[in-house]
This record gives C-alpha cells, structure tokens and sequence, in this order.
C-alpha cells in the first residue's frame, strides 16, 4: 500500500515536461510511430472503403471474366501430414482455375506416399520431389519453373485458408497492372494453444493485419509472407525467383519492390497459420527473422539507400522503416542507460508507469482497431485480458531476442549457419555476401 | 535263346516300316503325310525330326488324341535338331541318330508297354479329371513323378506343362493352370513354387510389355532429365536450362555463372520427365503393360497374378493312371433346361411311385454319351464348350416331351427320363436325338466325327433308382 501511495503521488507529481523528459522513448519512438500513425493510416483506409468498393467489384468481375490460371506452389520438407488438410481447403476455394504444385525438398518421412496418393486422387496437379535437400528457395525455384499460371501464390503447408481467400488475394493485381506482389493476411489458428500462441496472436493482429494495413496504404509494405504471398509470375521470373533463406519472403519482396512493382496487402485474403506453441520454439524463430532482417536489409539490399538509378522514394522509406526497428531497439538500451543514470531511485515507478502507459495504449489500439476488422470471426474479448502481459511481451521478451539476433549477425554473420538452410548453399551465399 | 538274339538283332526297314525283333516300329519321313489311324498296327514311332515345325504338329496329334492307344505310343526322333519347344523335348521317349540304334529303344517300348498294361482306362465324369487322367496315364508310363514348368513362347502365357499343355491350343494355355488348380484342390498334385507371372486381363496372355508412361496422356513418348540445383543462388531446373548450345558447357541460367564441381557448387536432386505428346511434366512414370496379344493396354494392378508351381503327384496322383480317377465335383454348372443327377433321381424315385400305384404305367430313362466329344472340346476352348453344350441341351429338349427331363451327369454324359413311354418308342425318341447331334456337330466342325452311344432301360418298380442308373451306365459302357 505504501507503495501505491508513493506511486500515485510520483505519477501526480509529473508535469508533462517531465512526462516528456523521463518517457521520451514511448513519446516520440513508440507512441507516434506505431499508435498515431497507424492510427491515422488505418483510419484513413477505414474511412475511403466505400470508395474501393468499386474498384474491388470491377476488379473481381475482371477476374472471373479472364479466369487465368493461378500456380498454388507449396515448398517444404516433411510436410506430408498437412498436405491432405491444405488440399482440402483449397478445394474449397470459390476460385477454382489453380493448379496445385508441391515441392518435396528431401522428405524422409510418409511425404512422398501421402503426395502420390493424393495426386492419383486429383488433388495434386503436381509434385515434384528432390531426392536431396536443397532448401525452401530451391524447391520454391522448383515449384516455379514448372508453375504455368499468370500469378503465382505461395503457401506453406500447414496453413489453411478461407473459402474466398484464393480470390481475394489475386484480386489487387486487377487494381493496377504495376501490383506485382499481394501478401495474404496470416493470422493464428491455434491461438488457445498456449500463453505463448495467444500473444502472438495479438501480435499478429497488431504488426501483422494492421500494421500492414498502414504499411501498405503508405506504399511502404515489405515483407509478403512465405505462409501467403501471391505474386505476378512474370515479376518472379525477372528476379529470378527466390534467393537462399532464411528471411526469403522479405528478400523476394524487396526484389520485386526493386523493379518497380507495386506490393499491396489484402486483408480479406486471410490465412489461418500455426505458431510456435513453447517461448523456447518462438525465440528460435525468431532469432532466424531478425537475423535475416539485418542480412538482408543492411548487407543484401543497402543499395537501396544508394542514389543510384533504381532509387526510389518508397524502397527507401521501406526501409528507413525496417531500419527503424534496429535504431529503435538501440534507442531502448539508451533508454534504459538514461533512466539507471538520471533516475536511479524512480525506476521502480518509472517501470510501473511505462506498463500503464503501454496497456493503455494497447487496449485503446487493440479495441479501435478492432472496428477496423473486416472479419470478425475471432472473439475480441478473448484477447483483452493478455493486454497487460503483451507489454512484457513486446517490450522485453521480443526485444531481447531481437537484440540478440542483431549481435549474432552483425559480429559473427549467423544466419549463415542456420540449420533452416542446408549448409551446401549457405557457404556459398555467404562467400558471395548475399 | 541264341534264335531269338538273332533275330532281334536284324533291323528291317521296308515302305515306313522297320522291324526288329517282334517290335514294329513306324517310321515318318519329313514332311511327308500321315495319318494317324496309321499306328495303330506299330508299337511305336521313328520320326525324323529335321523340320522343327513337322515334328511338333506330328508330336502334338500323336499326344492329343484321345485313345491312349495313341497317346501312349513310343515316340522317338530321328535326326532331331536342338530346339527349346519343350513340346518336343519333353513328349517324345528317345532320340537316336541312326536306324542302327533300334535295338536301344527295344527296352524303353517294352517297358512302356508293361506299364501300359497296369493302366486303368474308365473314364473318369468330369472335363478336367479326364484330361488329367491322361497325364497320369502319360506320366505312369514314362516314370515320371512331376509335372514341371517349362518356359515356352508358343505358350501364350509363356509357360507350359508338356504333359498336360499338349491337350490344348497354345492360345489355351491358361486352362491348363485351372485345371493344374483342379487337380491340386482334389489332392492329385502337390504345389511346389516355381516362377509368379502376370496375365492379360482380357485374353490371360503372359507377353506383355511393360512401359513407362505419362500419369497423364498414357503415352509413353517422354523425356527424361536431371534436375540441377545450383547452389550459389537457389536456381532448379532441368538440365537443358542450364546447357550452353555452343560450347556445351553449364552455365546457370539465372546468375549465368559456370556450373564446375558437381557437390560443390550444384548437384542434382532428382529427375524430371517431360511427355512429347501431351506437354505434361512429371517426375513418376506411370507402368503399364501393353498384351502383346490383345494390344490392350493395362495399369499393372490388374494383371492377373498367376503362380507357376512345379508340381509333385500325390499318392492319390500317382495311383489314379492304375485305380483309376474318382472325384466328386461338377465341371458342369446349371445349364438352363437340365437338372443335376441327385435332382433327377429324386424325381424318377416319385415317378417309380407313381408307376406302384398304377400298374399300366410303363416309363423309361435314357443314358447318352459323347465319347470323343473332349477331342473337340479340347479344341474349341472353354466358353465355346458351354456354348455347345447348350446348343446340344437345346436339341435334346426339342425330341422330348415338355414332361420330361435331363439330368447332366458331365460335359460328355446325361440321362433323359422319358415318362410314359416304351422302351420301344423311347429307343426311337433316342435315335432321333443321337441324329440330330450328331448332325449339328457336323454342320458345325465338319472335320469332327461325334461318336454317340446311348442305351435305354425301361424303369423298374422294385429295383432302387441308384442301381437302375448305375446298371444303365454299366451297360452303356460295356
């Protein structure tokens, strides 16, 4: 109670100088970027959905008019207990003019009995497999060299999908001739896993549906998820399809950006997607996008910040973005070397006081943009009381582990030795800096 | 003693006869004509053996026929060049370069014609126990105690059982397996696993060709390639993406650097498979098996399986050329407009009935038998057999009266009652039916004398039907 009492004259006691001066980095770096911004993004994109009703209307009667051929490519290794349940919903799909391709990378496992089978059933069009392992961007690469449809979708195995999803996601691409890649919607299906699946999938609602709302409306979206991803066969084939992983979803999408083709996200393409059920499976995760974050954006992609002649505004902004997240993360360690030194013995009321202020801006964030949903099929109050516990998620939790991940490539190179990729390209994406 | 040495020792060869001793053997030249009516005074046969062809087709005539007077008779070959027909190889009871070599086969007639005499010649009631009866009969007099697979390409499912196989058309290979299952289910033979084969579906043929062929057009015109992967930057592709047309070499088409050390830089996964006819790439091919016979192209999972045995007689086989073959099953099933034997004893039980109770009633029951009938059954396959069983059935039905019936007992033998009637008028109701077969099957197989028995009792009050059909069968065959 003493404690409480202390507290509350300490929050009573600031003034907004002081508010400023002593919270700095939830003002300026946090609460204006990823609550103002997105805030008024979302709501701008809220607000003109009458006017894009329209265009989706002729965009989708285009679409069923022209019927072209969509190539579904499922890259992947041991994959075959979630092939069947993939096929399925794709079968379910109100687009039906796709071909289904799996890419066996190497499966020691039932795959290739369990594909078979359901390529005699008609369930497959295609499956190829690689008797040896040469990772998810050669299978993909596979996939693609024999796809034949004018767009191109990626998926992972163990995702499913809406009924209108397949429709959805090609449906961009009849926007403007310039859309060169559409990234799906992913959110969580076993979201009541664990404490873990349930914060992530917050999160997810969060950077994932919202924020790419915003990063896409700003023209800055860069990175289509591996779990959904469509994309103009022509664009893939000019890039040369995908590069050695990990983090090659987002590599793929900055290749296209760098063409000049537009990236939108499609929030009513909505993939339903299995996330790490244990903290210790989410950091390995983790370390592997973070990891890819640097190696690509700061060693693969720096030209984009060059002058040159494929310089564009938005690759540039996209990635002062992503940037952005590593100045920011920087910044909190600053931070937190600010308050040990100016403000040793308030750091108790300081921690307190930033859990407020981040829950409250949380459920504030969650409950608005929650109106924003185009589907609601997912209970919003399930989620409210994890608020508070997303602060040491967000704040501490990820934020170590991005730490971590960025150490580990900017001093030793580790994505190189990930075990996600075989080891055969990795030395060789290495030795060629990419 | 000293007499008969010389005689035996003196070989007389005079118009196709050659005499040794008291044996008279028969000599065919190649090619020229013979009739096989002709043996029938010899105790065995010289055949010179120069044109493979001519000495099958007089091998098989010989073998086939139905009087074991003949299908029993030594065969040598004179002259015989090596060949891999097993009819030949395995039917015949010696070779011989020479007419000087006679005296050699002496022994090997005699010994034939010993075991010739232990042989039990009833005639068993069923299609396959006769034509097994013949093999046993075959097998007792050469010594022989298996019945041994021999591969064959005259045989259409590529196999074939000398001894048995002989009795049918190449084409009809496959009864032979049936009737080797036969005679395994009744105990005659034991099963010893020797080859597993796969028949056509349509028309059981062995010869097929497996092919490789596009999941999706059938066709079998495909490409096959290797898929390289190199490693410096993700690419995968058949080889053909990566092959420069100039020089040869590899170079990736994506990063258009040179492939050099396979492991290294690139390797190669997996191979694909492209189909000229329909575009449609793949990495399975489908296998099917085209009938080299038929032309019918099957997925291999209807093949019918097959499995050759070598096959051993049993104790039961091996006494039935002696004691003769009795076997309890039908090879006839219900053909439309007879009824089986145990049925028609049932009803000509109530007919002796019907006959106590009114003395004035006089009935009579016919047996009729087909005795060289299996000659051309043998001949014509087994769907044909039923067909013209049918058609003989048919005949029958139309020289009785509605009132009366036919019980089949085999393929060659059945019994008609003829209810109230004479034994007189039932012998010319019988005369017409034995004409009117005999007609048909000449109309029908013009080459075929159908040779007809039959014999008429009048029913009898106080004698059991069992005995009355038995004493009718009795007198028929005697």
């Amino acid at each position: 109670m003493h404690f409480l009492d202390d507290f509350y004259a300490y929050v009573t006691s600031i003034d907004l100088w002081k508010f400023v001066r002593i919270f700095w980095f939830f003002v300026f770096f946090e609460f204006l970027r990823f609550f103002v911004l997105d805030f008024l993004t979302v709501s701008l994109w809220w607000l003109t959905r009458r006017f894009r009703k329209d265009r989706t209307r002729r965009a989708r009667q285009e679409l069923f008019e022209q019927q072209p051929l969509i190539s579904i490519i499922v890259p992947g290794k041991n994959e075959g207990q979630h092939i069947f349940r993939l096929a399925l919903s794709l079968k379910e799909q109100t687009y039906t003019n796709y071909e289904l391709i799996i890419i066996d990378d190497g499966s020691d496992d039932q795959t290739p009995a369990i594909c078979a089978s359901l390529k005699r059933n008609g369930f497959i069009n295609l499956y190829l497999r690689n008797d040896v392992r040469g990772g998810k961007a050669s299978a993909a690469n596979l996939g693609l060299r024999y796809a034949r449809g004018k767009f191109v979708v990626h998926l992972d195995a163990d995702c499913s999908y809406d009924r209108d999803a397949l429709e959805n996601i090609i449906i961009p691409f009849f926007y403007d001739i310039r859309v060169g890649a559409v990234g799906g919607n992913v959110t969580v299906r076993n979201y009541k896993h664990s404490l873990c699946a349930t914060l992530q999938a917050v999160e997810y609602f969060d950077t994932i549906s919202v924020g790419r709302i915003a990063t896409s409306e700003l023209g800055i979206y860069r990175v289509i998820s591996g779990a959904f991803g469509a994309f103009r066969r022509e664009a893939l084939t000019r890039v040369g399809g995908w590069d050695i992983g990990p983090g090659l979803d987002g590599d793929i999408t900055v290749k296209v950006r760098k063409l000049g083709y537009k990236i939108r996200f499609e929030p009513n393409a909505i993939c339903k997607t299995s996330v790490p059920v244990t903290f210790r499976k989410l950091i390995r995760q983790r370390l592997r996008w973070d990891k890819s974050l640097i190696r690509f954006r700061l060693r693969k992609h720096r030209d984009v910040f060059y002058p040159n002649e494929t310089f564009r505004w938005s690759n540039f902004i996209s990635f002062v973005e992503i940037t952005y997240n590593l100045v920011l993360n920087i910044k909190w360690y600053v931070y937190i070397a600010d308050m040990v030194v100016n403000f040793a013995s308030y750091i108790p009321f300081i921690l307190m006081t930033n859990i407020l202020l981040y829950t409250c801006s949380n459920v504030v964030k969650y409950l608005m943009f929650s109106l924003f949903r185009t589907k609601r099929n997912e209970p919003i109050g399930y989620f409210l009381p994890y608020l508070p516990v997303m602060v040491i998620y967000f704040g501490y939790y990820l934020r170590i582990i991005r730490s971590v991940a960025y150490i580990q490539e900017l001093l030793f190179k580790a994505s190189y030795k990930d075990p996600w990729n075989p080891q055969k390209t990795s030395r060789h994406a290495k030795a060629l800096k990419i | 003693m000293d007499t008969k040495k010389e005689n035996e020792s003196k070989i007389e060869a005079k118009d196709g006869r050659i005499s040794y001793g008291n044996l008279l053997f028969y000599y065919i030249e190649n090619n020229s004509s013979f009739r096989i009516e002709e043996l029938m005074g010899y105790d065995a046969l010289i055949l010179d053996a120069r044109d493979h062809d001519f000495t099958r087709l007089i091998i098989k005539r010989i073998r086939t026929h139905y009087n074991p007077e003949f299908y029993l008779k030594p065969v040598f070959l004179l002259n015989v060049k090596p060949t891999k027909d097993p009819l030949i190889n395995h039917l015949h009871d010696g070779i011989i370069y020479s007419f000087d070599q006679v005296p050699e086969l002496a022994n090997i007639v005699r010994q034939i014609f010993l075991l010739t005499t232990q042989l039990d010649y009833n005639l068993p009631n069923s299609f396959q126990a006769q034509t097994m009866k013949k093999v046993f009969n075959f097998m007792h007099t050469r010594e022989t105690k298996t019945l041994r697979p021999h591969i064959d390409v005259n045989s259409i499912v590529g196999y074939t059982y000398p001894e048995l196989s002989v009795s049918f058309d190449d084409r009809e290979e496959a009864q032979t397996l049936d009737i080797l299952e036969w005679a395994e289910k009744e105990g005659l033979i034991w099963p010893d696993f020797h080859e597993r084969i796969y028949l056509c579906n349509n028309c059981s043929s062995g010869f097929l060709s497996y092919r490789e062929v596009c999941p999706h057009c059938q066709s079998s015109n495909a490409k096959s390639e290797d898929l390289v992967h190199h490693f410096p930057c993700a690419y995968i592709g058949p080889i053909s993406d990566f092959r420069n047309p100039v020089d040869n070499t590899l170079s990736c088409p994506k990063c258009s650097k040179t492939l050099r050390h396979i492991g290294v830089d690139y390797d190669k996964p997996s191979v694909i498979n492209h189909c000229n006819n329909c575009d449609n790439n793949f990495q399975d091919f489908y296998v099917k098996a085209k009938c080299l016979s038929c032309e019918q192209d099957i997925e291999v999972q209807y093949l019918i399986p097959k499995t050759i045995y070598l096959f051993k007689l049993t104790k039961k086989g091996r006494s039935a050329a002696v004691n003769g073959l009795f076997t309890a099953s039908q090879e006839v099933e219900d053909i439309f407009g007879t009824i089986r034997p145990e049925v028609m004893k049932v009803m000509l039980h109530y007919e002796v009935e019907r006959m106590r109770k009114n003395s004035a009633l006089k009935s009579s029951v016919a047996v009729f038998h087909l005795e060289n009938i299996y000659e051309l059954y043998n001949r014509i396959g087994a769907k044909s057999r039923k067909n013209l069983i049918i058609e003989l059935m048919n005949l029958v039905r139309e020289n009785i009266r509605p009132s009366d019936y036919i019980g089949l007992e085999s393929a060659a033998t059945f019994y008609v009652s003829m209810i109230d009637t004479d034994p007189a008028a039932a012998a010319a109701t019988a005369n017409n039916i034995e004409r009117s077969m005999q007609t048909a099957i000449h109309k029908n197989f013009s080459a075929f004398e159908a040779s007809i028995r039959h014999h008429i009792e009048p029913l009898q009050i106080g004698t059991p039907v069992d005995a009355q059909l038995q004493l009718l069968a009795k007198e028929l065959f005697n």
